[in-house]
């Protein structure tokens, strides 16, 4: 126990989450060195233990398998003969699969060997595609938010710990109070108004306008974590020895950030970042779920699973989908963001 | 701990002022014309007229803002209606004070709240020591593993879930609703049981986790291998002396949970149709009633801020070393 006494006394103002291991001073993991450390840069050394934790290696292949389902879903859709936007339940489509109230009639959703994963009720798509589709809606919507909050996260959380003093604390209690906003609440709250305003009451939405304000509300309340992470490890960093050689030798604050600070936050924003992606997602298709978010017939996973709470009565088969496929894709990212960090920060392991 | 208090509740209520301002200019100002979005895609001259006047919009929004302050403390009074002090403004939607709506739904979104932290501090907490007690044995690898995944799962795919599973297809249980408990506390269990277990499988596994990590980490301590060493019975050990340790974090993400759930729990109300807080929030969303919204969120703002200073308020009954100043 590095140093219990102030790790409980600080408690409050947050876990001790160390991510850079900076406050365990310089002696490197476990601080021994053995045959298969020498010669190997930090970077060999994490991707050496990393590929040695197998539940790491498996949920990274499940994490790019989602990946690569987002990106080719159009090739795969185009392969497997069907769109997204097929509209079964009409005259042009198959209207003799569904019944006068638009559920299909086979058993089991509609599940052929036509349609792999069935039919969706009332609007009639096929499942399978929907799915592939949503699951690129989402994850674009995702990393568009991601890649936003880390560079809120990091400016504010760079200016913060670098410059200290004033600053840190007018941008410290910025979050703070940022902090204090019911996040669901607000998501809620402001979707519509936000949207109302770029749109005259009675026109319709454009659904890019739709997805912008969308990434722009998930965005503004979603970097407070990430520049408090950023921070912690900046205003460790700025008394390391290598930023003060840095500073004696003249170089300039902005070099100091781009060149010695950036270098080392990497590791902590893609932990952080790879944790946030997936409650990303999952706040988005709460959004989609409440009503809030995209709207029908745009491919969504929210959406699928506002359909299916509609006719889990009758089609219980259609939210499995959907539901299994989240889950496994949650608990990848989580795993995967867990190896991450044991990988980097081996004594944060537990 | 009077002066902590004090410099506290000031701090809180700064912050709920520029929350305030801030939801209001958002809500009143940047909009082309809030009448016109309260009213809907089929709105006659008159509504527009009424919405307008019970909205007061002919001020200036600065106006405006400093009548919404003045009436929390003086009251206001609309032209459908008195709103006695302290006034959150008045729905048009509904024909009824703001402070009203929110003090009928509460009851629901109160009850929903304790039941699940009842049964997510006991599940949650209660796994996590099993772990922590039998660490590195399968129990412990079972327990961390279900709790990775019971975390991963979502409201909105386990809600529709139970309710096909124990409702619709069985029969087990009927629909879930909420029954005041001063009138029939059996009838007011039955109709939560089923949200309260949904929604404490997402909170659950989180305090899983973190006291099975804190507990670990806790039962190397100095002070608990010194109390080992003087022969303790490894009961007392575990229960006295590491689980006052653990007792910190927890105390900290229960005040933050407690928080976020008191302001209501929307996704779990709009699953299961209870009328709490979360439902008549989503209800004035699509209504576009602001007064109502502006409520709401005032209160679960402050709800969160409320059990911040809570939650720093505990650590020094739990922790004596750590001074509140």
């Amino acid at each position: 126990m590095d140093s219990p006494v102030p790790a409980m006394a600080e408690a409050p103002k947050g876990a001790p989450y160390d991510p850079a291991g900076l406050e365990r001073g310089s002696a490197g993991p476990g601080g021994q060195k053995t045959a298969e450390h020498i010669g190997k840069s930090p970077g060999q050394l994490m991707w050496q233990r990393f590929k040695r934790d197998r539940a790491g290696v498996i949920s990274a292949y499940v994490v790019g398998f989602f990946v690569l389902v987002a990106i080719f879903a159009p090739l795969i859709s185009k392969l497997y003969g069907k769109s997204p936007y097929t509209l079964y339940n009409s005259a042009s489509g198959k209207p003799e699969l569904f019944d006068a109230l638009g559920y299909p009639i086979k058993p089991n959703g509609g599940i052929s060997g036509e349609f792999w994963f069935g039919l969706e009720p009332i609007l009639g798509r096929d499942v399978f595609t929907l799915l592939i589709y949503s699951i690129r809606t989402s994850l674009a919507i995702a990393v568009a938010v991601t890649l936003l909050t880390v560079t809120i996260g990091v400016l504010l959380g760079v200016a913060a710990g670098f410059t200290g003093g004033r600053t840190d604390t007018l941008i410290g209690r910025f979050t703070d109070l940022m902090l204090a906003f019911p996040s669901q609440l607000f998501f809620v709250a402001f979707m519509p108004v936000i949207t109302a305003m770029f749109v005259a009451p009675e026109d319709a939405t454009p659904t890019w306008l739709r997805v912008a304000v969308l990434i722009g509300i998930l965005a503004a309340l979603g970097w407070m974590r990430m520049a408090r992470i950023v921070r912690g490890v900046a205003l460790a960093m700025r008394e390391r020895e290598f930023v003060e050689a840095a500073k004696v030798s003249g170089a300039s604050n902005w070099r100091i950030i781009r060149k010695e600070m950036l270098p080392n936050l990497v590791t902590p924003i893609l932990v952080q970042g790879t944790f946030e992606l997936p409650t990303v997602v999952t706040s988005a298709a709460g959004l989609s779920f409440l009503g809030v978010g995209l709207v029908n017939p745009t491919p969504d996973w929210g959406l699928m699973f506002s359909r299916a709470a509609d006719v889990s009565e009758t089609v219980p088969t259609f939210m499995f989908f959907p539901g299994i496929a989240m889950v496994i894709f949650v608990v990848a990212f989580n795993l995967l963001g867990d190896s991450v960090r044991d990988a980097f920060d081996p004594k944060a392991a537990r | 701990m009077l002066r902590f208090l004090i410099r506290r509740t000031i701090g809180a209520l700064i912050i709920l002022l520029i929350l305030s301002a801030v939801c209001f200019f958002l809500f009143f100002a940047i909009p082309r014309d809030p009448a016109r979005i309260s009213c809907g895609e089929k709105c006659t001259p008159e509504n527009l007229e009424l919405i307008r006047r019970s909205l007061g919009l002919d001020d200036p929004v600065p106006v405006q803002y400093w009548n919404f302050l003045s009436g929390i403390f003086a009251g206001r009074s609309y032209p459908t209606g008195d709103c006695p002090a302290p006034c959150l403004g008045r729905s048009f939607v509904h024909d009824e004070n703001v402070l009203t709506l929110i003090q009928d739904r509460f009851p629901t979104t109160l009850s929903l709240t304790i039941g699940a932290a009842v049964v997510f501090l006991v599940f949650g907490v209660g796994a996590g020591m099993i772990a922590a007690w039998r660490r590195g044995t399968a129990l412990d690898k079972f327990v961390s593993g279900s709790s990775l995944v019971i975390g991963s799962l979502q409201i909105y795919f386990i809600g529709p879930l139970v309710l096909w599973a124990l409702v619709y297809s069985t029969g087990l249980f009927g629909d879930p609703a909420y029954n005041a408990i001063t009138e029939n506390p059996w009838k007011w269990m039955v109709g939560l049981i089923l949200p309260w277990a949904v929604l404490s499988t997402i909170f659950a596994s989180n305090y899983t986790r973190m006291v099975r990590s804190t507990m670990i980490e806790q039962l190397q301590e100095e002070h608990v291998r010194t109390a080992k060493a003087k022969g303790m019975s490894s009961g007392t050990v575990f229960f006295r002396y590491a689980w006052r340790g653990a007792l910190i974090p927890v105390v900290t993400i229960f005040g933050i949970d407690l928080g976020t759930l008191l302001g209501g729990a929307i996704i779990t109300e709009f699953t299961f149709s209870l009328p709490g807080l979360g439902a008549l929030s989503i209800a004035s969303v699509f209504k576009a009633d602001l007064p109502v919204l502006m409520g709401v969120l005032l209160f679960s703002s402050t709800m969160i801020i409320l059990m911040n200073v809570l939650v720093d308020a505990a650590y020094a009954f739990i922790d004596p070393r750590i001074r509140l100043s």
